[in-house]
């Protein structure tokens, strides 16, 4: 039986969890390490990966449907904005089952939309 | 044990693929890696993942998104990378649980499906499917991602 209501997932990142994950990620992209670069290409920081910030919104499917999530789950993101080191995500699952990710960074605080839902729903 | 690693290409490691290489409809070939509970493990820590939502009918199982540090294996393997590449678009469909307690063989191909150039970006767009090596389909993938070129 589905979750109601809101969902709320936070998780501050660090540089030590960006390497963590690349180390398993086996991704060694520039962009992931080097903060000088990330600066010239006009980011606040180095940038967390990508998938690494959807684990949240795959956390919030699995905590709103259950079981179902694993044999009928959906997952579908756009990143709109990076996470980096010394930010708070914090994403969120509403009724509708559509998913933001927000950083307090001014503007660009959207990082993340999509849906974690359930196919055909 | 497959680390990530061992099956994708590494940035940097090759000049890499440029944009006018990706061919639309051609297919990748097929990635086998075995996903096991300590792989399972270390990802659980990585994302700082919820345990106790890892369960489906009393058995323990993998978050499913431990699928993602393997999900450009077929496609690097094809289009070795350029450094930069931003991910912009991903899309799972979850279809059978990996188990926690047993080691996995899994077979990831694809193909590109997309190439388009949106205000002076380029990017390319493709899919994958990921199977058990008895044929059960675990995943399906769909990614857009930005080459800085």
């Amino acid at each position: 039986m589905a979750k109601h209501g809101k969902l709320t997932h936070t998780v501050r990142m660090t540089q030590d969890k960006i390497d963590r994950y690349g180390k398993l990620n086996g991704d060694w992209d520039i962009l992931h390490y080097d903060h000088e670069y990330c600066i010239q290409r006009g980011f606040r920081g180095t940038l967390a990966h990508g998938m690494h910030n959807m684990a949240p919104a795959v956390d919030l499917g699995l905590e709103k449907y259950g079981r179902d999530f694993y044999y009928n789950g959906r997952v579908s993101v756009r990143w709109t904005g990076p996470v980096c080191p010394g930010d708070d995500q914090v994403t969120v699952l509403d009724e509708e089952d559509n998913i933001v990710g927000r950083v307090d960074a001014g503007e660009k605080s959207t990082v993340m939309i999509g849906k974690s839902t359930l196919r055909g729903r | 044990m497959t680390r990530p690693a061992e099956v994708k290409v590494r940035e940097g490691a090759t000049p890499g693929t440029r944009y006018a290489e990706f061919e639309v409809g051609a297919k990748m070939g097929e990635v086998t890696f075995t996903i096991t509970p300590d792989i399972i493990e270390e990802y659980i820590r990585a994302v700082e993942g919820d345990e106790k939502l890892y369960v489906v009918d009393g058995r323990k199982a993998a978050p499913p998104d431990v699928l993602c540090p393997y999900m450009t294996s077929t496609l690097y393997q094809k289009y070795p990378p350029i450094q930069g590449i931003i991910m912009c678009e991903v899309a799972f469909n979850y279809h059978h649980p990996i188990w926690r307690d047993e080691t996995t063989e899994i077979r990831l191909s694809g193909e590109v499906t997309e190439k388009f150039e949106k205000k002076h970006h380029k990017f390319i767009k493709w899919k994958g499917r990921y199977r058990r090596a008895d044929g059960v389909l675990l995943a399906e993938v769909e990614n857009t991602f930005d080459l800085p070129e």
